[in-house]
């Protein structure tokens, strides 16, 4: 038995081809994650500085309205765009799963808008929405003289614009882990249902969706976090506007923390922007990594 | 409660034709057993009684009334699934419950039905636990209730014991067959289990390829089996199946078997078959291996019995018994015998051949004959 205490290759070279990755994340994510944290404490402007002001920034933040017009915003956009998505997502789920024919086809032509780019979502709906090329010249060129549709320009409804958009590009994601749930569900007990007497729809309101509960959970989760932190969508449909018609939290902290030299509040804006994050995904995963499996 | 008419049914799915012209007449109360390997459209042929499939031709009637086009729901018959398809988001008392919601059932008569099932199936301590809260055998108690609670005209159960585990199994299968002795319903219930068909029915249905092979009661279908299929699949260990030639002996018939170069000739029990017009030809001897044993005097001395000294390949001790595999014929044969009488492999060992069992079938078309 000769068992050595010097350790070779086979102990080092795991750790050796980790490290850089561990060193990338702890620099370039909690590192900066806590630097954004210490400059919203501080008296920044356009080049960080580190006199310490406490919570003056926040209280700014809370105080300045563009900031809680786009809080506002983002409330109105997360709200309809997980909702929205969940049932359209879920109506396409159900009724891809009727045994329907070419449905491997269906589902990539629905899943496809996830494939894109939010910039490219963006520019193809701002063209779209464009009162003098898109849908509503359409309309009009086909004799509809009257027909209105400039959402995109009215500072009132641009906001629902960015929803449609959201919709449009994740709601076959939210259909795909639907239909993921749904076959998970045993075939039998459908067919149970059914000589219990219950309809197809008393099947799926009453059994199939109420045990896809986690299911929900994980889609809501997944389109929270894409909601609050929706930018690239809102930059290339609107730009924010018309006027700061269409804020939202990701747009004001870049504008700030880069454009208008408030690199202090915009820290500010981006530590509430991650804590509203956690507030949502910490619950998630501890439910999930507590909970040992719950069929 | 109502007797069930399955008459020529028929079911293709596209090109694939599943069941085959099934005819069975089930009388009111009795429990019937549809067995036989995966594949062979028993599962096939209770989805379509239950109306979960449609039938391509022919009719399911229940008592007098004709079920074919009926909705599932309007049958009157309850199910039981393999995986037991519980309701997960329902504890269960929900699951038992449902069905009776559904049908409108007032409030208070609902708590009187789910505690009576509850009862029947002592599972009342555990109304309010969810079916991922339950082990094996709780949820197919579960499952059961479910289907009692409605008080159907029939039961359909759908392999109900395959998932549980070997003692559990047999603990239910005696429930299972006191359950139906207490509710005398009629009960259809599907196994590819031959020994749970032969104790739980009244009668067995042994299908292979959608064809129905044999309907008869259990000691009916092992002892008088109408082919091939149905001798080898009743029965474990299996019926030896040994290629042998007939020859005329003094006022009756015999089949020759060879063992070790040695040749015998085991006398036909003409009450098993008639052999007349196979002499000289081959014919396939259909022996149980319980039929072989050890020299007992008690049995040597009985009429169509007969000594033959065989060489012992394989020793299988099961317990109770232990099995010995010898070569005859230049096929494999099983014997059954005593466990202190076994011999050890490469020695040499006296059978008794009891023929006043055996079945004779023919070489081509495997029937009985």
């Amino acid at each position: 038995m000769s068992v050595t205490n010097r350790k070779g290759l086979d102990y080092w070279l795991p750790k050796l081809v980790l490290s850089p990755t561990i060193a990338i994340t702890v620099i370039f994510i909690y590192g900066f994650v806590i630097w954004t944290a210490v400059l919203s404490f501080t008296r920044s402007r356009i080049l960080p500085q580190y006199e310490f002001v406490g919570f003056e920034q926040y209280v700014r933040l809370f105080a300045n309205d563009r900031w809680l017009g786009a809080m506002s915003n983002l409330l109105i956009f997360g709200v309809l765009f997980i909702a929205i998505c969940l049932i359209v997502g879920l109506v396409l789920a159900i009724l891809l799963d009727q045994n329907i024919r070419a449905e491997g086809a269906l589902r990539t032509i629905y899943l496809y808008p996830m494939a894109l780019s939010f910039i490219v979502t963006g520019t193809v709906w701002k063209w779209l929405l464009n009162p003098t090329v898109g849908i509503e010249r359409f309309m009009i060129s086909l004799g509809w003289e009257s027909f209105v549709f400039d959402w995109i320009v009215n500072p009132q409804m641009a906001i629902y614009t960015i929803v449609i958009a959201g919709v449009w590009q994740a709601s076959g994601f939210v259909m795909a882990i639907f239909l993921a749930g749904l076959r998970g569900i045993d075939t039998s007990i459908i067919k149970a249902a059914q000589l219990d007497g219950a309809s197809l729809f008393s099947v799926y309101t009453r059994i199939i969706i109420p045990s896809m509960r986690p299911v929900f959970f994980s889609a809501f989760i997944m389109l929270a976090h894409i909601a609050i932190k929706s930018f690239d969508l809102i930059i290339a449909l609107t730009g924010g506007g018309p006027g700061n018609s269409t804020d939202v939290p990701a747009i004001f902290m870049y504008q700030f923390s880069f454009q208008r030299g408030q690199l202090g509040m915009g820290a500010a804006s981006a530590i509430v922007m991650l804590m509203t994050v956690l507030a949502i995904l910490v619950p998630y995963l501890y439910s999930e990594l507590r909970t040992p499996k719950n069929g | 409660m109502a007797e069930l008419k399955i008459e020529n049914v028929n079911k293709s799915f596209g090109e694939t034709h599943i069941l085959k012209g099934i005819n069975l007449d089930i009388p009111d109360g009795e429990f019937v057993i549809l067995v036989g390997p995966s594949g062979c459209g028993k599962s096939t042929l209770l989805n379509c009684v239950a109306g979960l499939e449609e039938v391509t031709s022919g009719a399911i009637r229940l008592g007098d009334k004709d079920m074919t086009r009926v909705a599932p729901k309007d049958r009157d018959i309850a199910m039981v699934f393999q995986s037991y398809a519980l309701y997960p988001n329902m504890n269960v008392y929900k699951n038992i419950a449902f069905g009776l919601e559904i049908r409108k059932m007032p409030k208070a008569e609902i708590q009187a039905e789910v505690s009576r099932v509850a009862k029947l199936l002592q599972i009342e301590h555990m109304l309010d636990r969810k079916p991922s809260q339950l082990s094996g055998g709780q949820r197919q108690r579960v499952a059961m209730g479910r289907a009692l609670a409605r008080r159907p005209q029939i039961y359909l159960f759908d392999e109900p014991l395959s998932n549980l585990d070997a003692k559990l199994r047999v603990e239910m299968r005696t429930e299972m067959k006191k359950l139906h002795q207490r509710l005398a319903t009629t009960i259809v219930y599907v196994t590819h289990d031959q020994i749970e068909a032969m104790t739980l029915a009244d009668r067995i249905a042994v299908m292979k390829d959608g064809i129905v092979q044999q309907f008869g009661t259990p000691q009916e279908v092992y002892d008088d089996p109408a082919n091939i299929f149905v001798a080898g699949f009743m029965g474990s260990p299996s019926m030896n199946f040994l290629e042998c030639e007939v020859s005329r002996v003094d006022d009756g018939f015999a089949v020759e078997v060879v063992s070790e170069a040695q040749s015998y000739l085991l006398p036909v029990d003409p009450n098993q078959a008639d052999l007349s017009g196979y002499e000289g030809k081959r014919v396939i001897l259909g022996i149980r291996p319980e039929q072989i044993t050890h020299v007992m005097p008690h049995v040597a001395e009985q009429p169509f019995v007969t000594k033959v000294t065989v060489k012992i390949e394989v020793v299988e001790p099961t317990g109770a018994d232990t099995l010995v595999l010898a070569r005859i014929n230049d096929q494999e044969c099983e014997c059954r015998v005593h466990p202190t009488e076994s011999g050890q492999p490469g020695e040499m060992m006296d059978m008794l051949f009891n023929m006043s069992k055996a079945v004779f079938f023919d070489p081509k078309t495997e029937d009985r004959l």
